[in-house]
């Protein structure tokens, strides 16, 4: 049973509710989607573009387009919409919006810590950041020779350095122990947001603790697959998945043995949301696994917007802008090399 | 006189199959330009599709190792003695070599032109328009990834091959290891290509001399 949200949360939470809703009616819809999977050129693309939302961030880039550019340019979008909505939140929806940018932020440090491993310039690097995910000392990653220097120098005041501890701080900084840093870092995330929602209660504990528990079990299948015939061991695979979701713990064990694909499926199957997800496959086969965990996770995410008074419809609206996104860099990839046939392969329709 | 016509005959035969081994050389040629294009665009969207599962951040070409490293692959030209011409230059990659010995892990994709001229001498027919659909099924097929079961490789290889990909971290998507073994067989396609382009220049040059002895022969 819900609190009495309905009575207190405009007071603080209710203009940028109804900015959130706002955004929301932006999204592109599914005639949008169809325009530009029929352009044949980039040009055509932000000339599509330029009639939605997205046109004021592209119209002045001089062609020839790159498919980054339109990347980059539909994310500052996201940026200075987030930005806005940060200024503008009070306790507790701030500390919301600002977990929702740690999984950029631990990103951005694994990129700038592989970077330097491989002698890469570090503007260069800079560049490639994602900008939800920038802090101040960011640029002094490239000093760190080790895990304990890196958290010592820069991570100690930012807000991952909770999720520090003694047992990576102690490796030295290979491209194993950089992968298993980026997932532990990860996993320590999610829980801490999630412990976090379960204390804010109410609406926002209910749809954020489905949301965020779907996120996990994903990062456990897909660290499970993308681990099979690697160097990881079975050990450092189950240390690596959330102690949280519908798998936590029986689907862990048995995720943590798989060897090929089929095992993973047979594991998913016994989990009745999951079934449906893995039906859409065919044995053998995990290219469209993706895309139909992306397409649960939109069904889950527009969900949320049903429910009002709470502050999962932030993190969903973060989240289907980002799949928007994804979807329209998939368009101008499959425009760009002229492989329009495969277009339908990863686009997800929010609406 | 009698003589004189077999000698003839036998020359005519003999410019016949010049001929004919110019023309197989130059269909195989042409075969494999097509693999080779739809290779490469079968390994450019697995690219993309790769990045759009693991993030552009993750796969990125600020990612790739600068500091010195010896190569993975390299590609042996040695000189052999062809079916027309002397000192015809002949390619072969070696793949995957160990850093440690030099040693090629996977043995040397050495081609041979016969073989290829073999296959291509039984009558065909050869798809220009519909390569790019047929092909990219039968890479993956042959991709080690789409079916998730170990790799009948041996594991030097595998270890090399992760190797590579583990500028773009440990735990990489198999859509990225798909795109490794896509650009891996368009390699291998490139050193075949090269190699027949040889023998066709070579078999080219026979039939241009075949052709002017014989204005000579009729002046």
């Amino acid at each position: 049973m819900y609190g009495f949200e309905a009575m207190t949360f405009n007071i603080h939470g209710g203009y940028l509710e109804a900015i959130v809703r706002g955004h929301r009616s932006g999204l592109l819809t599914a005639a949008d989607y169809n325009n530009l999977c029929q352009c044949e050129t980039l040009d055509d693309i932000k000339m599509h573009l330029s009639a939605t939302e997205y046109g004021p961030y592209l119209q002045n880039e001089p062609s020839p387009l790159h498919t980054t550019t339109i990347v980059e340019k539909c994310t500052l979008k996201l940026v200075d919409e987030y930005k806005h909505m940060l200024c503008q939140a009070t306790e507790p929806l701030s500390t919301f919006l600002e977990y929702i940018t740690y999984g950029h932020m631990i990103d951005n440090v694994v990129l700038i810590v592989t970077g330097t491993l491989h002698e890469r310039d570090v503007q260069e690097l800079l560049e490639k950041c994602h900008p939800l995910g920038m802090f101040d000392s960011i640029a002094t990653l490239a000093v760190a020779q080790n895990m304990r220097e890196l958290y010592r120098l820069v991570l100690v005041d930012t807000p991952l350095a909770p999720y520090f501890s003694e047992r990576i701080t102690s490796e030295d900084l290979d491209d194993m122990n950089i992968e298993i840093m980026r997932n532990t870092l990860y996993k320590a995330y999610l829980e801490d947001f999630y412990q976090f929602c379960q204390k804010l209660g109410g609406a926002t504990s209910e749809i954020m603790s489905d949301l965020l528990a779907f996120e996990a079990d994903r990062r456990a299948v897909n660290i499970t697959i993308n681990s099979i015939g690697t160097e990881l061991t079975r050990d450092d695979r189950k240390k690596l998945y959330s102690n949280f979701g519908l798998l936590y713990p029986y689907g862990h064990e048995e995720l943590a043995v798989c060897e090929d694909i089929d095992q993973v499926r047979a594991v998913m199957e016994k989990y009745p949301p999951y079934q449906s997800i893995f039906a859409k496959m065919s044995y053998g086969e995990s290219q469209m696994l993706d895309k139909a965990f992306y397409e649960e996770e939109v069904k889950r995410l527009c969900l949320a917007f049903e429910q009002q008074f709470h502050y999962g419809v932030f993190f969903a609206y973060m989240r289907l802008r980002e799949q928007e996104i994804r979807n329209l860099m998939w368009i101008s990839e499959c425009v760009a090399q002229n492989q329009k046939s495969r277009v339908h392969d990863s686009v997800v329709f929010i609406f | 006189m009698e003589d004189q016509d077999k000698a003839r005959t036998s020359e005519n035969q003999l410019e016949e199959e010049n001929v004919v081994t110019f023309l197989d050389s130059m269909d195989a040629y042409l075969t494999l330009i097509d693999s080779l294009s739809s290779t490469l665009r079968q390994g450019w969207l697995e690219l993309a599709s790769a990045r759009h599962s693991m993030g552009a951040s993750r796969i990125s070409s600020s990612l790739f190792d600068l500091k010195l490293h010896s190569a993975a692959t390299s590609l042996r030209v040695t000189e052999d003695d062809g079916k027309y011409v002397m000192n015809q230059p002949h390619f072969t990659l070696c793949k995957w070599a160990s850093s440690d010995d030099g040693k090629c892990c996977s043995g040397e994709a050495k081609f041979d032109g016969d073989e290829l001229q073999k296959k291509s001498v039984s009558p065909q027919l050869r798809y220009r328009g519909t390569s790019q659909f047929d092909e990219p099924q039968e890479i993956q097929e042959k991709s080690p990834t789409s079916n998730g079961s170990p790799l009948s490789l041996d594991s030097p290889v595998q270890k090399q091959r992760h190797k590579s990909l583990s500028v773009f971290g440990t735990l990489v998507s198999p859509k990225l290891r798909a795109a490794q073994f896509s650009f891996e067989t368009a390699l291998e396609t490139i050193v075949e290509i090269a190699n027949i382009r040889s023998s066709m220049l070579s078999a080219f040059d026979q039939v241009q001399k075949d052709i002017e002895s014989i204005s000579t022969g009729e002046q």
